[in-house]
């Protein structure tokens, strides 16, 4: 008998792979994200490019556990959902005299044969993911990449691990289920569901307007919410109403249609809303469950694009190879020695920063463009003033074109979000008595966006003459190398500045003394974007896939229901292109509905968040509309995968020839 | 109304051909109630699914109200079947997610009826086919007599000219059969529906006014009722059917 189970059970496991053959290809490119991920955890070669990537380790065991908990949910509720439609062939077998233990015994086989096969596929194609992820990294510190198709048997392991733990929870869970099943109950399992379609208690009415009331209360607070409470019950109303809108929707939209008949007989309207109300009426929390999965995806996607925006910022941040600033001139003059013996300097310049006088400029910025002060009180060179001889020096050696300057005039040197507003600005700086007018605006890269850089995000340049008497605020040393900084480098610059404060001169990166890298400024911004932005896309993706899978796989399990649909609407006449339309409309209204709640939630979500990081950081490319873009654009584009599996499949199954 | 000429249906590849209908002809005029017979395989089916379009014939003619069939585009096939077709299945065909209401008001939709009339003339419908009380209700909810009724209705509400029924007692009990029966003569008698029914159920031939009788896709006998009384026309479908073998 149990080789006689066997081979059913591989028979049904090839069928079950067939037919929920989106279901398979989901489990298979999650189980190539996990090994490809843990493959990330277990790299030595990766572990080498940084020591910050020790902590990555952390955040991709956490996302892949979060992980296994929603693939165990796709894994649990897909099961659970073809136990329910083959219920008739499960109760045949008992008819047939098997034990209920023995036919759990065959839907476990047959679920573990289909887990173990996508094991199987996912984990070569899992090498290739991560070949892909390492390229990524490598290419983010500049390392060098080769193509390698080797196996980690770690990395295997834990695979298998997650993969245990996916599959044994669902399927002890229907291996309970099917133990404590009748043949009765298998046999008339559909016709317990027919009771089921519709649902039409006053409760339900009610629950269905108030969620209505809620949605447009919440997107309203949401979009409107300029403290956190606001944004918080904006998104708390959107919740209650993902909820409840999909739970009562069944009862809801007959009831809007018996007061409007008119508007039920329009068009297709009918068909596509009776569809969606007998759909709902059995799926409505899993509806809701997508939903948040949805919501769920986009924050954590947006949140891994807003990281991404603000590392990227980073990175343009220094423009010289190295730069050191003290408020001490004998820290800057040691830093000098101190670099020009330990590395092949091409070029550096020892400068410094003057205080800019009265702070009518600054207050003209924080009005029109957003400008925000350091957040603390001090004489910070917030309006700093740099000579002009030191400027065009510093251009020099940046490569950049040569500025001019009158002698009456002054330039703003600043960074590109606040050119605009400065253009405007037209009032002269009074300086030893006498006025100097705007004279020019730069807004090249200048280590502006540093703490204790070249002016907080701008800098103001005037003839040489007019900082001769004053006292600098900073001391500054820009440096270009003739190769990038390593960190061992970079470090042991450090060291011997701190050495030299243990013989007693006062130094070493004290408080207001910093030393910056750019190479090692990608090389931290690299390992920050791996710790973060790849365990959020990873989860994201996770989160996007196991929703739209559950949809699809809802949607096509249907096929032969709605061929029947389609057929009788063929024989009473109804047009071929008008069937395709409606159709189409269906299936369109069908995977809108849960995006809508999320992307009414992930808007203002990523639009805050963006708002949240310094002004001028995301501009560009990483500007909060192409954040906001790309993140809805990476999300629809693989929804758009699996909703299109699903028409191209309907069309063919449903439409009648 | 309806006119069959000549047609003959093939199924099969070259070796292996079978005739499904073999130059069958008949008549159906206005407000006719037609009854067709047969053993299972005898081409009972086939011959519908001729006239209703959704099969075609290899040869021969069919013409409803003088316009043939076999030379409509497929394009107007559909607005054919909607504007000049009703349908009655043994499996009734409802749909389950649609109230009776909405199922009835269905081949209105499909018809552009004016969305604001859809409701009253579904109204007039079951009235008079005394299934007003259930509208509201889902296929689900209701019985196989009620079920068939809800199908005749649908069938005729939107004006079709030629109400196509197979096997429509099939599923029904006899109690209902009997109902749904008489609700077919009223439609026919006081609604002046043309009615062509598949049967192989001689009691539900009874009702017809004309039985027609197919034996290996040939039509081989043709009973008219006339003027006597349905029991006597019973035991003469009886008497052929006897003759026929099945």
């Amino acid at each position: 008998m149990s080789v006689t189970l066997s081979k059913l059970s591989l028979r049904n496991a090839r069928r079950q792979a067939g037919n929920y053959l989106i279901y398979f290809v989901t489990v298979v490119m999650v189980c190539a994200m996990l090994y490809a991920f843990n493959c990330l955890v277990f790299s030595t070669e990766i572990h080498r490019l940084s020591g910050l990537l020790d902590n990555m380790v952390l955040m991709i065991v956490l996302a892949s556990i979060a992980v296994v908990f929603v693939i165990g949910w796709l894994v649990s509720y897909t099961t659970g959902f073809m136990l329910s439609r083959r219920s008739r062939e499960l109760g045949t077998y008992l008819l047939i005299g098997l034990e209920n233990k023995e036919v759990a015994r065959l839907f476990f086989l047959e679920n573990l044969s289909v887990g173990g096969v996508a094991l199987l596929l996912g984990i070569p194609l899992g090498n290739l993911v991560y070949q892909a992820l390492r390229a990524i990294l490598l290419a983010m510190f500049s390392a060098p990449y080769t193509f390698r198709y080797d196996f980690s048997l770690r990395s295997i392991g834990l695979t298998l691990l997650y993969f245990a733990v996916i599959y044994l929870f669902a399927l002890l869970r229907s291996r309970k289920r099917i133990r404590k099943m009748k043949i009765y109950d298998l046999i008339y399992f559909e016709r317990q569901n027919e009771s089921e379609m519709v649902k039409k208690s006053r409760n339900r009415r009610l629950l269905f307007a108030a969620s209505i009331v809620l949605g447009v209360t919440g997107t309203c607070l949401l979009i409107t919410a300029d403290n956190l409470l606001i944004g918080v019950t904006g998104a708390g109303c959107i919740i209650f109403f993902i909820c409840s809108f999909f739970t009562s929707f069944s009862s809801g939209v007959p009831a809007f249609f018996e007061r409007k008949p008119e508007r039920k007989y329009r068009a297709q309207n009918l068909m596509i809303f009776r569809t969606l109300t007998g759909k709902l009426a059995t799926m409505g929390i899993v509806m809701a469950a997508v939903s948040l999965l949805f919501t769920a995806t986009l924050l954590t996607e947006g949140a891994g694009m807003v990281f991404n925006g603000i590392f990227q910022g980073r990175l343009e941040r220094n423009a010289f190879d190295l730069l050191f600033v003290s408020d001490q001139e004998s820290h800057t003059d040691l830093c000098r020695e101190k670099m020009t013996e330990q590395f092949p300097l091409t070029a550096y310049r020892q400068y410094s920063l003057y205080p800019g006088g009265d702070d009518s400029i600054i207050d003209y910025m924080i009005e029109t463009a957003g400008y925000q002060r350091y957040g603390f009180d001090h004489d910070f060179n917030e309006c700093a003033m740099m000579t002009f001889s030191d400027y065009a020096a510093l251009r020099d050696m940046l490569g950049l074109p040569e500025a001019e300057l009158r002698p009456d005039r002054y330039i703003i040197h600043c960074m590109p979000y606040l050119e605009e507003p400065l253009r405007q600005w037209k009032e002269a700086i009074l300086l030893d008595g006498k006025a100097l007018l705007p004279g020019g605006i730069y807004t090249e890269q200048f280590a502006q966006n540093i703490l204790n850089g070249n002016g907080h995000q701008f800098l103001l340049v005037v003839p040489d003459a007019y900082c001769a008497g004053r006292q600098p605020i900073r001391y500054c040393l820009a440096a270009m190398t003739e190769h990038s900084i390593t960190s061992e480098q970079y470090e042991a610059l450090q060291l011997s500045l701190e050495e030299r404060a243990a013989d007693g001169i006062s130094i070493a990166v004290s408080y207001w003394d910093m030393l910056y890298s750019k190479s090692i400024n990608v090389s931290r911004t690299a390992a920050w974007s791996a710790m973060s932005v790849f365990p959020l896309f990873y989860l994201a993706l996770t989160l996007a896939m196991t929703a739209a899978t559950v949809l699809t796989v809802q949607q096509l399990s249907e096929a032969r229901h709605y061929h029947f649909q389609f057929e009788l609407l063929r024989k009473l006449g109804m047009d071929p292109r008008e069937m395709r339309r409606a159709l189409f409309r269906q299936l369109a209204i069908y995977y809108l509905m849960p995006v809508i709640p999320p992307v009414l939630i992930a808007v203002p979500f990523i639009l805050d968040l963006c708002g949240e990081t310094e002004k001028g950081t995301l501009v560009g490319m990483n500007s909060p509309a192409v954040i906001l873009a790309v993140s809805l654009g990476l999300f629809f584009l693989v929804y758009l995968v699996y909703t299109a599996v699903a028409y191209i499949g309907m069309r063919k199954n449903v439409l009648p020839e | 109304m309806l006119q069959v000429q000549n047609i003959e249906k093939y199924y099969g590849s070259k070796n292996n051909v079978t005739k499904a209908l073999d130059r069958v002809s008949f008549e159906v005029a206005d407000g006719e109630f037609v009854a067709i017979m047969g053993a299972s395989g005898s081409g009972k089916t086939t011959l519908l699914n001729c006239i209703s379009t959704i099969d075609t014939v290899s040869a021969g003619d069919i013409l409803l109200d003088g316009e043939s069939i076999a030379e409509l585009p497929s394009e107007k096939l559909a607005k054919f079947r909607r504007e000049k077709l009703g349908f009655v299945f043994q499996d009734f065909n409802l749909l389950d997610t649609l109230t009776v209401e909405e199922n009835i008001g269905l081949a209105l939709t499909l018809n552009h009826t004016d969305p604001g009339a859809v409701r009253k003339q579904v109204q007039t419908i079951a009235a008079r086919l005394g299934i007003a009380d259930i509208l509201g209700k889902f296929p689900y909810q209701v019985s196989g007599g009620q079920k068939q009724r809800a199908a005749c209705a649908r069938a005729m509400v939107a004006g079709q000219s030629l109400l196509l029924a197979d096997e429509p007692t099939g599923a029904l009990d006899s109690g209902a059969s009997k109902n749904l029966l008489e609700i077919m003569t009223q439609m026919n008698q006081n609604m002046g529906a043309t009615i062509l029914m598949v049967t192989h159920d001689a009691y539900s031939a009874s009702y017809a006014g004309r039985v027609l009788f197919l034996k290996d896709g040939r039509l081989f006998n043709e009973l008219l009722r006339g003027e006597r009384g349905r029991s006597v026309f019973y035991h003469e479908i009886l008497d052929v059917l006897a003759l026929l073998g099945g």
